[in-house]
């Protein structure tokens, strides 16, 4: 092994270490806090015991965590697909660039529960609703992210391919794309953290299935123990999501490496 | 163009291109008036000092800018408004390599030939031969990070042989090299270029490169002005160096040495 491949696997070791310290501290403070808590005058259910945050957790629904997961994945593919295609649509008709700049502006600017309020108010189907609220604030991202990255791709480039004389879609799918992909995949890990949290908000509101409308039963049930278990599988989820981008991100960009 | 075997002859003719500056929207004279004919299969070196209009002449033939008046012909047909008609007969070596740097060698010379249709197996086929003839067998499947700037160079340099061009341009395409892989590519470009008997055009503000890669050398002044055109087949190998002085008395007056003249 090389020096500085040992220093880099000594440096992960310990930083692995160190996170498996503050996690195992943090319980203890957890524990500590339960016990004592009705002593400080807070009631014994606000701070739920370790075992009894793991009692509830063995009552999580793996349906509603799978409805929530297809949900996000659903609107993220969607947003990803229509905001990539009307990026290339404006970067090549400045027309409709100065056209749908203002309202994409806009859209950014319009604050997540509005949103839910809108659906909510327009949109009749609970899918329909969750649907649109997540890709009114993912699918902005996805738009000017490679927007921004398509007008970065070097002027010697676009000469070389053009000097080949590539149909339109050619010039898109053999350069362009292709060269905004490392971009895609910093909006997509940004998106997909925006969407986990979104989407529980949205079904919060009206949904009867997902990780949403259960933290909404816990709430309704004064159940610290199933928010806490439920909040855990969510941030759970983001991190398997997040490993899983990375492992694209490998894949797709090794000619980095 | 199918239907002719060769390779077009190229009629320039009172071509003018006028920029306008971003920032000030003053005009700016890239090309002032030019007429040049070349011949089929004609290997031409086009020398001049930097911002005397060569890459613009270049963008113009390639059909990248359109001619503010006056025309290029490229057997008839103007690259710029038959644009698509040029697809697979035109290839441009760049002064930088210019690498699709997320494809590898083998697949960046592929590109061309992706681009007009040219089924899987025979693309990969004709990419690999290439690359083989080009010294680079072990290299067909190394990102171009892993290449030194010749060998991207020569990827970039069968990418166009690829595509068995009936004009091949080249726009410095050697400059940044050090003497000997600039020396050993050029000669290896004119060898390719001859044997698929293309036309070239070869932009370089080396005088060596130009008298000894062209048949004939043409002299661009400030604004494309034609200060010479000189075959090279008139001029005795004794008398090179007498060849460059003038050419380089030419470059530094923007006037036309007495000594390049010749009936």
């Amino acid at each position: 092994m090389h020096r500085e491949e040992y220093l880099a696997d000594r440096q992960h070791r310990m930083s692995s270490r160190q996170t498996l310290l503050s996690i195992v501290l943090f319980l203890i403070v957890w524990e500590l806090l339960s016990h004592f808590a009705p002593a400080m005058g807070v009631p014994a259910f606000a701070i739920p015991s370790l075992a009894r945050i793991a009692q509830s957790l063995l009552t999580i629904t793996p349906a509603d965590v799978a409805v929530t997961l297809a949900r996000v994945i659903g609107a993220l593919v969607l947003s990803f697909v229509v905001g990539v295609l009307l990026a290339m649509a404006m970067y090549r008709s400045g027309g409709l660039e100065s056209l749908l700049h203002p309202i994409v502006r806009l859209f950014m600017a319009v604050p997540v529960v509005s949103w839910i309020l809108f659906a909510v108010l327009w949109f009749r189907g609970v899918e329909f609703r969750i649907g649109f609220v997540l890709m009114a604030v993912c699918g902005p991202v996805f738009l000017v992210d490679s927007l921004d990255a398509m007008r970065g791709v070097s002027r010697e480039l676009r000469a070389m391919m053009r000097s080949f004389r590539p149909t339109t879609l050619q010039y898109f799918i053999k350069l362009m794309f292709p060269a905004i992909v490392p971009n895609l995949i910093t909006s997509a890990k940004i998106n997909l953290s925006l969407a986990i949290r979104v989407v529980t908000i949205a079904e919060l509101v009206g949904a009867v299935t997902g990780i949403g409308h259960q933290l909404a039963v816990a709430q309704e049930l004064f159940s610290v123990a199933d928010v806490f278990a439920w909040t855990l599988v969510l941030v759970a989820l983001l991190f398997l999501l997040e490993a899983a981008v990375t492992q694209v991100e490998r894949r797709v960009l090794r000619w980095r490496t | 163009m199918a239907d002719v075997s060769g390779p077009p002859p190229i009629t320039v003719r009172e071509l003018r291109k006028v920029f306008r500056q971003a920032t000030s929207g003053q005009p700016v004279v890239a090309i002032a008036h030019l007429d040049l004919n070349i011949a089929p299969r004609e290997v031409v070196a086009i020398v001049g000092q930097t911002g005397c209009g060569k890459s613009t002449f270049f963008d113009l033939m390639i059909g990248l800018e359109h001619p503010t008046s006056g025309s290029i012909l490229v057997g008839g047909r103007t690259p710029y408004g038959d644009f698509d008609h040029f697809r697979g007969h035109i290839a441009t070596v760049f002064q930088q390599d210019r690498l699709l740097p997320w494809r590898s060698a083998l697949d960046n010379v592929q590109l061309p030939l992706e681009l007009l249709g040219v089924a899987k197996a025979e693309r990969r086929e004709r990419s690999a031969s290439w690359l083989r003839r080009l010294g680079l067998e072990s290299f067909l499947n190394a990102y171009p990070h892993e290449l030194s700037g010749g060998m991207r160079q020569r990827v970039a340099i069968a990418r166009a042989f690829a595509l068995q061009p009936r004009i091949l341009l080249a726009d410095e395409a050697f400059g940044h090299l050090d003497e000997v892989t600039a020396a050993e590519l050029r000669e290896t470009f004119l060898g390719l270029a001859r044997e698929c008997e293309s036309t070239a055009i070869l932009i370089t503000h080396q005088l060596e490169e130009a008298i000894s890669v062209g048949d004939r050398i043409v002299v661009f002044g400030k604004s494309a002005k034609l200060l010479a055109d000189i075959p090279v087949a008139r001029w005795d190998r004794s008398e090179y160096a007498t060849l460059r002085e003038a050419i380089q008395g030419t470059l530094q007056t923007d006037q036309t040495d007495a000594r390049l003249i010749r009936s």
